[in-house]
């Protein structure tokens, strides 16, 4: 799609490996896993125990934020990551139509929770509406909306592990067609019963931190938390003296129609998002430096996204590293997309792709290059693809560049 | 062989599954299950394991989750019995 | 959302909901201004002794036409209406599931609540039993996108798929992504539209919000809209999926066009709290008037505005005026109210839409009497409205969203 060039001027994070920026560049870096025992999240009575859970709130967190010790934490995450992007970026999103798109699955599910089981009377004390309000999957997009002030279009998309993808690609969408000229762009979501039981229930999660692409890979960890990326017209941010991070080249979405919960075996679906994402960002597979994987960690993913990326970059002379954020901060469901789309912009802004966590290499039988104990500078260009791949078969691809780097 | 078992299991895989319109006589005792048969998939398989232990308390690991267990209603009534023998 | 580049039409539209399942049931409804209600299951323990009793219920029609039986068992209630409306939309638009023509459709889906049925009996496992007696054939279908993955695994459209999570304004978003796919070249067709499903928990907890009207007295729980004793909405489900295509690939089809879908736009009201209505329609209405003025749309063209209007004293209250500053000192087109008709659910506007472009009779809502003073309008009273070319779709949102689309006849 032809329009004007989209940066990204602006980043802002919340992950188990704390709140901000920083702590999850430098964990990202060190290879290391957040994926722990939970102590907020009650798992006593679920399969497994571990998640990647966010710690508690440094004390200004929710400084000036009307309501904060109410909101749900999948609110405050997602405002507190959209504070920090908005910082970066020196922008303010009252000052103008700025879009807000983001893409979740839990909303405030955690707090919707304990409301039933008051309801239900299986919790002491009274159900109070406060705790239901933010119930809805649009909660965090709005919470920032409203905390920001903007008042350009705002809208949520609930497509399970491929929403934050999808988000992205709409606000690209959205700045190239002129409906708006800036856009903060992620997800939030936040551990709850409802997903932890779910995934268990499928035998999806594994007991142990998961071990994307590995041999003996088990299944899946989840976890929570939020990234926003500050996405505007290049004409803008230099109009502005903003300092553009890296490019959104372009984007691609489809969908499997093969089963509602396992892959299509041979990830056709997912090498067509591939393949639209390239397309659009005008590059043929040997201008990719590296991938951000969706790599889960689950036996049917690994290899049906390994297939994928062979089936569309097995052609190419050298290398494809491959990162899965996933071992580190585990899949963030509905903002999984966000959060390795900032990561992603991360390595192309160190210049090096970042560790998986854990040191065993790739199951040989993948054919993926894994990036695998200390982080693998990028050779050549500074181009970047992050996948993400649902539930119910829906694909999401992006294609980031480092700034300057265009090819 | 307890053909109470296999008749529970018809009609627990009839209820759990959802299968509407069916009752237990329509299901063979050896007809595969899954694939083709009654054309289950892997989902209803683990319905069937949240079944089995809502029913009588057995929990499904490992080597008990197999193909070969989970095969045809004969199969699993085996697995069934065998397991509620060593409780 | 700009104009897009090629004229994009509608080819087909399914429905269900309260009145039955089809777009003949729908347009019934509407002309009658009334659609039947049913009471809640209150057993659960939920609900209040005094609160609201009834919903607009819909997924209890028949649809075993669209959705074979084996396919049925898995779906929640609103992957099952989905499904059935698209199959509807589809076999309207003389499309085949599986052939070439939709093998690269996109799908997007709008819906507020999602599988609220679902994840209620999820709950219930959870909290009443153990997380290790969660069904796993149930939490497959308590995503949000499962209604839309049911679509394109039915319709086996594998192009993008996306499912549009913004309450009352998700259905114009919806069109306007499934616009973008069409102008960006990405697919020649899309299957779009809205679906929602209410479950005793969900009403119990709408009702203890004070968001549902309630009986008082001799008058029945209705919803009101514009009217002075208006005090909330009634919940209701159903589904409207629509095929959206090129004008030329319709044609080279030998497609009939129902509606042409020239415009959407949103905007957000910061002043509105996180479960309640926003306080600034004129901020609203000036992000309206400058998208229109873009586009080169009088608003002297719209021969009705199809509203969220649903009988909520702020949410009206919001609508209302946020209408009246668009128009200024001109005056208003009939404005028509299907949700007060067919309940608070998205699928009611979307069918509304299509089916005021295509000169249906809208009749009176059988819950308005009197006009409310402070807002000085009314709901379109029956007969024929105006026979201007277009119809201005209009969904401001609890939590302050906004989105709105133009309709324009083929």
């Amino acid at each position: 799609m032809t329009g004007p060039r989209v940066v990204v001027t602006g980043l802002g994070a919340v992950t188990p490996f704390g709140w901000g920026m920083l702590p999850l560049r430098a964990g990202l870096r060190m290879g290391v896993t957040a994926l722990a025992p939970t102590r907020q999240l009650d798992t006593s009575r679920h399969r497994t125990r571990i998640a990647g859970e966010v710690p508690p709130a440094p004390p200004r967190a929710g400084a000036g934020v009307a309501g904060w010790p109410h909101l749900s934490r999948a609110e405050q995450f997602a405002i507190a990551a959209a504070r920090e992007a908005c910082g970066q970026a020196e922008l303010d999103p009252a000052a103008g139509e700025v879009a807000v798109l983001f893409g979740g699955s839990t909303g405030g599910m955690l707090e919707c929770e304990h409301y039933v089981a008051r309801l239900l009377a299986v919790e002491p004390g009274r159900p109070r509406l406060a705790m239901v309000a933010s119930q809805q999957i649009s909660s965090p997009g709005d919470a920032v909306a409203r905390a920001l002030g903007a008042r350009g279009p705002v809208a949520t998309v609930s497509s399970a592990c491929a929403s934050g993808g999808l988000a992205l690609g709409a606000a690209l969408d959205a700045i190239r067609s002129g409906e708006v000229t800036a856009a903060l762009a992620g997800g939030a979501d936040e551990l709850c019963h409802l997903t932890y039981a779910g995934f268990n229930s499928l035998r999806s999660v594994d007991e142990r931190p998961c071990r994307p692409f590995r041999a003996d890979r088990a299944g899946l960890s989840i976890g929570e938390g939020a990234g926003v990326l500050v996405l505007e017209a290049l004409e803008r941010a230099v109009a502005r003296g903003a300092q553009p991070l890296a490019e959104l080249l372009g984007w691609g979405a489809s969908c499997d129609a093969h089963h509602m919960t396992a892959p299509h075996p041979e990830g056709i679906g997912a090498a067509a998002a591939i393949s639209a994402a390239l397309a659009d960002a005008g590059l043929e597979p040997d201008a990719v430096a590296f991938v951000n994987a969706h790599g889960t960690g689950t036996p049917h993913n690994d290899s049906a996204e390994a297939r994928a990326l062979t089936s569309v970059f097995g052609g190419r002379s050298g290398p494809l590293p491959v990162t899965a954020t996933k071992a580190a901060v585990g899949h963030l469901l509905g903002s999984s997309g966000a959060i390795e789309a900032v990561a992603t912009v991360l390595a192309l802004l160190d210049g090096a792709v970042q560790p998986t966590p854990g040191e065993e290499p790739a199951d040989p039988d993948l054919g993926v290059d894994l990036v695998v104990g200390h982080p693998r500078p990028l050779a050549g260009s500074g181009v970047g693809l992050s996948t993400s791949f649902a539930f119910g078969g829906a694909n999401a691809a992006l294609v980031l560049a480092s700034w300057g780097e265009r090819p | 062989m307890s053909a109470g078992t296999r008749a529970r299991l018809k009609e627990l895989i009839i209820e759990h599954l959802k299968l509407d319109g069916m009752t237990p006589d329509m299901i063979e005792d050896d007809a595969p299950l899954f694939g083709e048969g009654l054309g289950l998939d892997s989902v209803d398989a683990l319905e069937m394991v949240v079944a089995l232990q809502k029913e009588w308390g057995i929990r499904i690991e490992g080597a008990d989750a197999t193909r070969e267990t989970f095969f045809s209603v004969a199969t699993l009534a085996d697995m069934v019995e065998r397991r509620r023998g060593s409780a | 959302m700009t104009r897009p580049p090629v004229p994009l039409v509608v080819t087909g539209l399914g429905v269900v909901c309260a009145e039955g399942a089809g777009r003949e049931a729908a347009a019934a409804a509407l002309a009658r201004g009334e659609a039947p209600l049913a009471e809640v299951d209150r057993s659960g323990g939920y609900h209040l002794a005094d609160g609201a009793r009834f919903a607009a219920l819909a997924a209890h029609h028949g649809t075993a036409r669209w959705v074979p039986p084996m396919a049925a068992r898995r779906m929640c209630p609103s992957s099952r209406m989905a499904v059935a409306a698209a199959r509807m939309a589809v076999e309207e638009a003389g499309l085949e599931p599986g052939s070439p023509e939709l093998d690269g459709a996109a799908v997007v889906v709008a819906t507020a609540y999602g599988s609220a049925q679902v994840t209620e009996q999820l709950l219930h496992q959870i909290l009443l039993e153990s997380p290790e007696t969660v069904s796993p054939a149930l939490f497959t279908e308590s995503v949000a996108n499962a209604p839309a993955a049911q679509v394109a695994l039915v319709c086996r459209a594998r192009g993008a798929n996306i499912t549009v999570t913004q309450r009352q304004a998700g259905p114009p978003i919806a069109l306007g992504l499934a616009m973008t796919e069409l102008a960006a070249g990405r697919c020649r067709r899309v299957i779009v539209g809205a679906v929602d499903e209410v479950n005793p928990l969900l009403h119990a907890v709408l009702d203890r919000f004070r968001a549902l009207a309630r009986s008082t007295g001799d008058a029945p729980e209705l919803a009101r809209p514009f009217d002075r004793r208006r005090d909330g909405f009634v919940a209701g489900e159903g589904a409207t999926l629509l095929v959206l295509e090129g004008a030329d690939e319709a044609h080279a089809r030998g497609a009939k066009a129902l509606a042409r879908l020239e415009l959407t736009a949103s905007a957000f009201d910061p002043s509105a709290p996180r479960a309640g209505w926003g306080r600034d329609p004129v901020s609203l209405a000036g992000a309206l008037r400058r998208r229109l003025e873009r586009a080169g749309i009088a608003l002297d063209s719209f021969g009705a505005v199809v509203t969220g209007t649903c009988g909520s004293p702020s949410g009206d209250r919001l609508e209302a005026l946020l209408l009246r500053s668009l128009w200024g000192e001109a005056r208003l087109p009939p404005l028509l109210a299907p949700k007060a008709v067919l309940g608070e659910n998205g699928a009611a506007l979307l069918a509304a839409a299509v089916l005021a472009v295509e000169g249906a009779a809208f009749g009176s809502p059988v819950g308005f009497a009197q006009p409310d003073p402070e807002l000085g309008v009314e709901p379109h009273g029956g007969g024929p409205t105006s026979s201007a070319p277009r119809v201005l779709v209009s969904s401001p949102a609890v939590g302050g969203a906004a989105s709105w689309a133009v309709l324009g006849r083929p």
